[in-house]
Order: structure tokens, then sequence, then C-alpha cells
């Protein structure tokens, strides 16, 4: 596995507060990974250590297998913070003109024009940023990001306040760029659809560790088999039920009319489920295997942290 | 040097844009300055004129006084209005922390920021200037005495005193990219309002020539002096202090 980006036992202390208590994790080339983790949890602090914005107080870092302070380091990556930084009174074409010359970007007009197309602001091309929707600004933010046609991107929570339409396209915008571009994409997100969406590695950070850290899939698959749904034909009657509850090695876990969740151990199969239902005289409509949603993984770590 | 360069010309560009501010931060200069110049001109220069043979000496001072208030307030609102405003703004919005992810240098960054507040104020304070050095020759002295004019005058408003915001400039936007933006603001205000106050106490108590090169060489020396103490704050521009503090 070829590393973007390795980050080895990072830590930073900000005053007396430590935010990053030796996090380590490896961004594999052409990975979009997603970086997780509620409020206050460090990933804010971790994208500016990415960036070289803050230097970490120990451990080591490397993009591309270069130092990030370095100048060179610095032109293979592009970034789309959260606020944008983008210049209001100046047009997107002004804005990703003054981008280019930054980055020494020769003959940028054309480049300028298709990355505009790319994300779908050619018709208001001329327009102040500043007049722009929420989701208007961070695509232009994902173009400016582009325009120096970095081997990297870092975005910080990108959909972040735009309207669920908005999101849909930001997401396609960011495939493309991944896949067409052959990017590697570091995304910091809020949204846990959207990384369940399009990235294939994910790390979740909480108090400045990282809890979770891995392929998605193979996460999923640490983390259980899933739940099993089951429709009844009938309602359930109130004896079956609490015989239901009594048995653990089933995992009745929630209980809606005709519904039934169950989140049974990993040598527990559907059909034993299915077949103590039959037993007791109960028709079954439908019955599926839900693998472990992220939000799934998401919520029981945190809830394993806040526990301890 | 392309650098600073280019974040000057497209940070000149953005605030202009701010049709607004341009035109409320215009409206104040020239109504200060319109009204000090004309203040002045009564208090100083009118009596002198209506004596027998007016004395030379003490209207090239008088000259020189209402050239140097109005260089500084050209200079001083433009810097107490822009400044404070458009740093909070950059700050806030993103634009110096995404600047400080490019491999832009953190000095060219306060540099070409500075500049982008300073050149549009020295092109106005010293129209301003220019304005008043020609309109009040030709409205008071050019009809009995002539064009009144010396070099020290020319060299201490059109030279020195642009100087002397220069190094102010470069301070208060170093101030405000470590700190809070507020802070530079304040500084700013005490400046001009101090040194507003100082001159003008000086030149009429007569312990300072305004129209001798002591004059000159005074406001020089304090142009040195904020860029000393600029120098010296120099080493705390990190990068980890300007994002830190936005």
């Amino acid at each position: 596995m070829n590393s973007a980006i390795s980050l080895d036992s990072i830590k930073k202390t900000l005053g007396s507060r430590e935010v990053l208590r030796g996090i380590s994790f490896t961004v594999a080339t052409g990975d979009i990974f997603g970086y997780l983790g509620p409020n206050g949890a460090g990933k804010t602090t971790t994208i500016r250590i990415l960036l070289g914005l803050l230097p970490a107080s120990s451990g080591k870092l490397e993009v591309l297998g270069q130092d990030i302070n370095r100048s060179e380091t610095r032109k293979k990556i592009g970034f789309a913070l959260d606020p944008t930084g983008l210049y209001d009174n100046m047009s997107a074409t002004e804005n990703l003109e003054y981008y280019a010359r930054i980055y020494r970007v020769a003959d940028a007009t054309p480049k300028i024009s298709r990355l505009l197309g790319m994300v779908g602001l050619a018709d208001r091309a001329g327009d102040k940023a500043g007049t722009y929707s929420k989701g208007m600004k961070q695509r232009l933010a994902l173009a400016r990001a582009m325009v120096h046609s970095p081997e990297i991107l870092v975005l910080d929570e990108p959909t972040a306040g735009v309207d669920p339409s908005g999101q849909i396209e930001i997401r396609q915008i960011l495939l493309e760029i991944a896949h067409k571009e052959q990017k590697t994409i570091f995304l910091s997100s809020h949204n846990l659809d959207e990384v369940q969406r399009i990235c294939n590695r994910i790390a979740l950070i909480d108090r400045g560790e990282i809890k979770l850290y891995g392929e998605l899939e193979s996460l999923r698959h640490q983390m259980g088999k899933g739940g099993i749904v089951i429709e009844t034909a009938q309602e359930i009657s109130e004896a079956i039920l609490a015989e239901l509850k009594s048995l653990p090695q089933l995992g009745l876990q929630e209980h809606q009319g005709k519904h039934l969740y169950f989140s049974p151990p990993e040598e527990a199969e559907v059909s034993d489920i299915i077949g103590w239902l039959v037993s007791r005289g109960i028709k079954i409509d439908f019955a599926q295997r839900k693998e472990a949603s992220l939000e799934e993984m998401y919520s029981s770590i945190l809830k394993e942290v806040e526990s301890r | 040097m392309k650098d600073i360069i280019w974040i000057t010309s497209a940070s000149i560009k953005n605030n202009l844009r701010s049709r607004i501010t341009v035109i409320v931060v215009l409206a104040t200069l020239l109504i200060c300055a319109v009204g000090l110049a004309a203040t002045f001109s009564i208090v100083l220069i009118k009596p002198e004129m209506k004596a027998l043979s007016p004395d030379q000496s003490r209207l090239e001072m008088s000259l020189s006084l209402i050239l140097s208030v109005t260089s500084l307030l050209g200079l001083g609102i433009n810097l107490n209005a822009f400044a404070f405003q458009i740093l909070t703004r950059e700050k806030a919005k993103g634009i110096i922390q995404s600047l400080l992810a490019t491999p832009l240098k953190e000095k060219d960054i306060w540099l070409g920021k500075s500049l982008a507040i300073f050149l549009p104020g020295l092109i106005v304070g010293e129209m301003l200037t220019l304005t008043a050095l020609v309109s009040l020759n030709y409205i008071f002295f050019v009809p009995r005495i002539g064009f009144l004019i010396n070099p020290w005058i020319i060299l201490s408003n059109f030279v020195a005193i642009p100087l002397m915001y220069l190094s102010l400039s470069l301070l208060v936007y170093l101030i405000g990219l470590i700190g809070k933006p507020a802070t530079s603001n304040v500084i700013a205000i005490i400046f001009l309002s101090g040194i507003i106050t100082v001159i003008i106490n000086l030149v009429i108590r007569s312990i300072l020539d305004a129209t001798s090169w002591t004059y000159f060489l005074v406001n020089v020396g304090i142009a040195a002096i904020i860029g000393i103490i600029t120098l010296l704050l120099l080493p705390r521009l990190e990068k980890e202090r300007i994002v830190l503090s936005s």
C-alpha cells in the first residue's frame, strides 16, 4: 500500500489541553478516507496539522513521504476548509485565478473554465462569490482546491450547512474527482451517511484518540454481522414477546407492531430466529439481515467511550 | 516579491469592491480634511494675511501644520476604517488560514496584506494633502506673496508622514494577525489622535518648527521607532499563532 498521508503517534497540546493523544493512521493513495468524530474530538486540529498550519507537539507526519513544511509538498495538497476562505467581492474566476497564480499554474485559463464546468458553476463564473449560496461556495472551494492539480485533497466538512440537493451534488463531484482525476481524498465530516456512501476507509476520533480505523467493509465485519429485521404476518402476543425477550441467544432488540429487530450473537443465524418464530405458529412475511451501519458503529463506540 | 504583489493587488481589488465602506470612508475623510483645513485657515492664516506685511515664516508654519494634519487624517482614517474591519472579516471567513495553507510564506502574506491597506490610504491621503497645498496657496498666498513652498514641508508631508504610516500599517496588521484585530484598531486610533494632538501642540507652542529639517527628522524618527517595534514583534509571526487567533 502506497501511503499518501501517514500519521504516527501525533500529539498536540494547546495550552494545558491535550487535543490529540498520539493518533496514528495511514491514508493510502487513491483512498477516499472519511475522518469522523463529534465536535471537539480533534478533527480540525488534525487537518490543521496535515496542512502544516499547526506543528505537532510530537510524532511523525509524512505527506507523500515528505515533510509537510516543504513548499514542494504543499503544492501537492489541495484543500477546502470550513470556512472556505473565498474572497466574497471577487468572482469565481478571479478567486481561482488568484490561487492559480499563488501555485504558479501555467496556462490557467482553460483549466479554470474546465474546473468551473466540473463543479457546475460555469454559468455563474463572473458573479461575485459573495452572491453564492453555501453549496455553491463549497463547490467553488472544491474547484479552487483542484486548480493546481494536487495529488491529495483535504476537505473539512464540505457539505456542512448545505441543503440536501447541494449535498448530493458535492458528493457526485467528490466521486468524480476521486475516480476520474485519480485523487486521494481526506474528508472530515459529521455526515455519517455521506461517509458511508463515498468513503472506502475511515477513522473515528474521539477526545483526541482514534477509536476506530480501517476499511469500512472490514470494520462492518469486525463490528458483527449487524441486525436481522423480521416482519410478521400478525401481531405478536405479549406471552411470546416475553418468551423472546428471555432468550438472549436470539437477541431481540426492538419490537414495534409486526416489526422485530434482532441483534443476535455472532454464532446465531437468521434461520434460528425464523425457526423459533414459526415453531410458535407465527407466519413470517419478510426477513433480512442488515449489515451494521456506520451510524451503529459510530454510536456504539461513542457509547462505549462514554460508559468508561 | 511576485507573491507580495499578487496578495496586495487581489486584496485591494476585493477591499475596494465593498462600495459602501469605500463611500463612507471617503466621505468621512473629505469632511474631516476640508473641515480641519478650513478651521485652521481661519484661525491661523487669515489673521496673518490681514497684516500689512504678512510674516512668511509663520504662514509656512501654518501651511505645514494644515498639510500634516490633512496627511495624517487621510492615512489614519483609512487605516482605522479598513485594517480592523478587513482583518476581522478575513480571519472569520478563513481567507488568512487558506493562504497560510498554500506555499506562501507568513511574511509575504503579512507584507502583502499590510500594503493593501496602506496603499489606498497613501493615494487618498496624499491627493488630499496636495489639494490642500495648491488650494490654500491659490486662495490665500498667490494673490499677495506668491506660491509658498519649502522643501522640508514637502519632504515632511509627502515622505516622512507616509513613511510613518507605512510603519504603523505594518505594525497594526502584524498585531491584528497574531492577536485580536480589535487590539490593533485601538493602537491605530490612539496613534492617530495622539500624534495629531502632539504635533498641533508642539507646532503652535513653537517647540517644533514644522518647516524645518527637525520636523522631517522627528517624523522619520517616529517611523523608525515603530519599525523597530515591528521588527521586535516579527518573530511572533507564526502560523500557529495566526491560526489559533482566528
